[in-house]
């Protein structure tokens, strides 16, 4: 428990520290916004320097456990610096907002990104089914050409094509590909209740052999969309570093162009 | 070694008092002397076996004479017993770019750092100077031309109990790869016969001191306790087969061979000396997992205290222990604790006395205490780990669903070092929030190293991590057929430009691959450093307690 909290205290101690310093050092130091932008785009760099810590997996540079709270918890602080090098004021400047912008683009990500990363791994361990991303395809094509081998053994054995007309015009685009992203994003369950409803519907029009087959196949539904769900929340785990990154580099990019032209137009800082 | 050799040794005792006719004509004796043994030469003070090191063959002195350093033992590094080297810090960097683009590029003989790592084939030749003073203070044995030496380490795939150097003038010795030392004691029973009286005078003492009530008895005591102590082998030494074939059938802890009954009258103590052995209780109309047990623990002692303490109210065993894979166990019999051993032991040392409540208890596990099953950790989990004979593991990978993102970090840093080609799969049996990926476990009974034909799976000198030298892997994938948890892989060599690697015969060569634990990198593995979530871990399951503390971190 103590461990749990050192972290959020060295957290706030160091942005108490931040802003007292500020507040002291403000009335004798008029550029002290030079100092504040420095600290701020130190602490950017070193942030950035996780992504390159997970690239050089073969140096001991600490455990990426510890960089990631480090990151994390810096991430933070960066915000109260940032909050003081804009003296808590919306910036006018068209470079200067768009800079602000992508500050708050990155730390907003970075904070969703970590709830993210808290939250799904639960709901994957909880749905079952584990498997690997790069292992869906198959198995998705898999559950498809069971789908459709059970749907047409049924047609001869039964003398009737009412699961095969189903299958064709209501489970066919479901089995064949990824399906209902959003849903298992929201964590809704409507989709796949909807389908397993549908079934249940049928099963009055069916024979006894259209029957045991339509209870597999309602099975095999409920294993696609396990794997549709484990598609779409990896899928998302995975994706919003693809935000998070680039509007990082993006931020980079516009906090040089800032550097120079505050330079440029301050006649230099001393 | 050469057929002069060979023909040298067939005339020497031994081996030409074995009978030819009993070796099957796949394992000639000549055959099993030229694959599997050679000559060695060591030089006065020069070391044959270190404490401590792992190894994977036994000695036999041709002539000359060694020196066995009994007690208290010299200092790691007078011995020159060190960790295996790890890569520069700029070699670990160059990493980054020397790296080929190919999967498992092989570079020839010699030029892999598993050649480097723990090569058994190395020789270091340590030779210690001024041998008398650095034997001053020692208590030593020697062994002199036809003793036999090594054997308990290359058989139960151990650590070495003892250093043993070379005396004055030297020593020639045969060397025998566990493989050969195991076939001759299949095929010459004069040899089987041999190994258990030299295991009986060498191990047992070692193996009985490690019982706690040892120290309070009297040299005497410990004589009639080691001569009424019986040995006992239960299942197959290579396990992996019958395993499988119980996972596929779907095997109940009722399946497995029965070493001491529940209710049954406690007839001995049972210490396990080799293996594992589940401790089982009736629940309903199964049987439910307590614990398991490892070497060194220790079974039915507290009731047999209670019986002797208490004659008119005994109690039966209450729990029951199975045999899950190999086990080794030492019997000693319930007549000679009760005559010998208890009457001797302060009555502060005496277990408590069982109570109506016994049942409900976490099983007696005896030494070392870490054997005793967290009450924190579920009956189910407990069943997981036992079920999958996960307790072998010393390094296995395990990790916390509920916080791995599924970002696959620690497979690409396991990629990056090791020639792009992930050493394991993050992929494996998984009970609610709990996988055991499949990544080599590091074994403590390694059944993989069994069907080697070259020893090219072997122990690491050093730590006893199970490693493979690629120069010497033939492909033949014994090893990997024999992995139970699937942690072994074949790859095709290919060389640098990609193309695979084809033999003589046009069929492409083949290496096992495998987790090595990082043994060259600095930082230890790779998997488990790159984890941001702390959701990987590697750790020793042969206790439960690793496990229970990381479920509740």
């Amino acid at each position: 428990m103590l461990a749990r909290a050192a972290w959020p205290s060295a957290m706030l101690a160091a942005a108490a520290a931040c802003v007292g310093a500020f507040e002291l050092a403000e009335p004798r130091f008029p550029r002290i916004d030079f100092v504040t932008g420095w600290v701020l785009l130190f602490l950017a760099l070193f942030l950035t320097a996780y992504n390159l810590r997970k690239k050089v997996a073969v140096l001991p540079l600490l455990s990426a456990r510890i960089w990631l709270r480090v990151h994390s918890w810096v991430g933070l602080l960066a915000t109260v610096v940032f909050g003081l090098h804009l003296r808590w004021q919306i910036p006018r400047g068209p470079l200067e907002a768009i800079l602000a912008a992508l500050f708050a683009a990155v730390t907003l990500s970075g904070i969703a990104g970590w709830w993210l990363s808290i939250a799904i791994p639960r709901r994957l361990t909880g749905a079952g089914g584990e498997i690997p991303y790069e292992r869906i395809p198959v198995v998705m094509r898999g559950l498809r050409e069971r789908a459709e081998a059970l749907v047409v053994a049924a047609i001869p054995e039964s003398g009737a094509t009412t699961l095969a007309d189903f299958y064709s015009a209501r489970l066919s685009p479901f089995f064949s590909g990824p399906s209902n992203f959003a849903s298992h994003v929201l964590g809704s369950r409507r989709a796949l209740n909807g389908l397993l409803s549908e079934i249940g519907e049928l099963k009055r029009y069916l024979g006894p052999v259209e029957m045991s087959s339509s209870v597999e196949l309602a099975a095999l539904v409920r294993e696609k969309d396990t794997l549709d769900l484990h598609r779409a929340m990896q899928l998302t785990l995975k994706g919003w570093l693809f935000i998070h990154i680039p509007l990082t580099y993006g931020m980079l990019a516009f906090a040089a162009a800032h550097v120079v032209v505050v330079y440029a137009f301050s006649g230099g800082a001393r | 070694m050469s057929a002069i050799e060979v023909a040298r040794l067939l005339r020497i005792a031994p081996f030409k008092d074995m009978d030819p006719a009993n070796f099957p004509k796949s394992a000639q004796l000549q055959d099993i002397l030229k694959n599997d043994a050679r000559l060695r030469h060591f030089e006065a003070g020069e070391i044959i076996v270190r404490e401590g090191d792992y190894g994977t063959s036994a000695f036999m002195v041709l002539s000359g004479s060694a020196e066995v350093v009994l007690s208290p033992g010299l200092p790691p590094r007078l011995v020159g017993r060190s960790e295996a080297k790890r890569r520069g810090i700029f070699r670990a960097l160059a990493q980054l770019w020397s790296n080929s683009r190919e999967q498992e590029v092989y570079r020839g003989v010699g030029a892999r750092r598993g050649a480097v790592a723990g090569d058994p084939g190395s020789e270091r030749g340590v030779v210690l100077q001024d041998v008398p003073r650095v034997l001053s203070g020692q208590r030593t044995a020697t062994i002199e031309a036809g003793d036999v030496f090594g054997e308990i380490a290359a058989l139960s795939r151990m650590p070495r109990t003892a250093t043993i150097l070379a005396n004055a003038g030297g020593a020639e010795m045969l060397e025998i790869r566990w493989q050969g030392l195991r076939d001759l004691m299949r095929y010459a029973p004069q040899v089987r016969k041999f190994i258990d009286t030299i295991y009986r005078e060498r191990a047992l003492s070692t193996y009985l001191e490690e019982l706690p009530f040892m120290r309070h008895l009297s040299t005497e005591a410990k004589r009639q306790l080691m001569d009424a102590t019986q040995f006992e082998t239960y299942g197959e030494y290579d396990w992996s087969g019958e395993y499988k074939q119980l996972m596929q059938s779907g095997s109940t802890a009722s399946q497995e061979p029965t070493i001491a009954a529940e209710g049954d009258y406690p007839n001995g103590i049972v210490m396990v000396r080799a293996g594992f052995a589940r401790v089982t209780q009736r629940y309903g109309r199964g049987h439910r997992t307590l614990n398991y047990l490892g070497s060194g623990s220790m079974y039915g002692f507290e009731e047999i205290a209670h019986n002797w303490r208490q004659p008119n109210n005994q109690v039966p065993l209450q729990y029951t222990l199975r045999v899950i894979g190999y086990t080794h166990v030492l019997v000693i019999p319930a007549s000679v604790i009760e005559s010998v051993v208890l009457p001797a032991l302060p009555a502060a040392l005496l277990p408590p006395l069982m109570g109506p409540a016994a049942g409900s208890r976490a099983p007696f596990a005896a030494e070392p205490e870490s054997r005793e099953a967290p009450s924190s950790l579920p009956p189910d989990v407990m069943e997981f780990v036992t079920k999958n004979r996960f307790y072998n593991g010393t390094e296995a990978m395990v990790i916390d669903m509920d916080r791995c993102t599924r970002c696959d970090d620690c497979v690409r840093a396991c990629a990056a070092t090791h020639d792009n080609n992930p050493r394991f799969l993050r992929h494996g049996p998984i009970h609610d929030n709990l996988m055991v990926a499949q990544a080599c476990m590091h074994c403590t009974d390694p059944v993989c190293m069994i069907g080697c034909p070259t020893g090219a799976i072997h122990r690491e000198t050093f730590h006893g991590n199970v490693v493979i030298n690629p120069d010497s892997c033939i492909g033949c994938s014994a090893c990997a057929n024999h992995c139970p948890y699937g942690a072994i892989r074949m790859v095709e060599a290919r060389d640098e430009s990609g193309t695979i690697i084809v033999a003589s015969d046009s069929k492409p060569i083949n290496k096992a691959t495998k987790c090595d634990l990082c043994i060259d990198q600095y930082g230890g593995p790779a998997c488990e450093r790159a984890c941001p979530h702390d959701a990987l871990k590697r750790m020793n399951l042969n206790t439960l307690k690793e496990l229970a503390d990381w479920i509740e971190r």
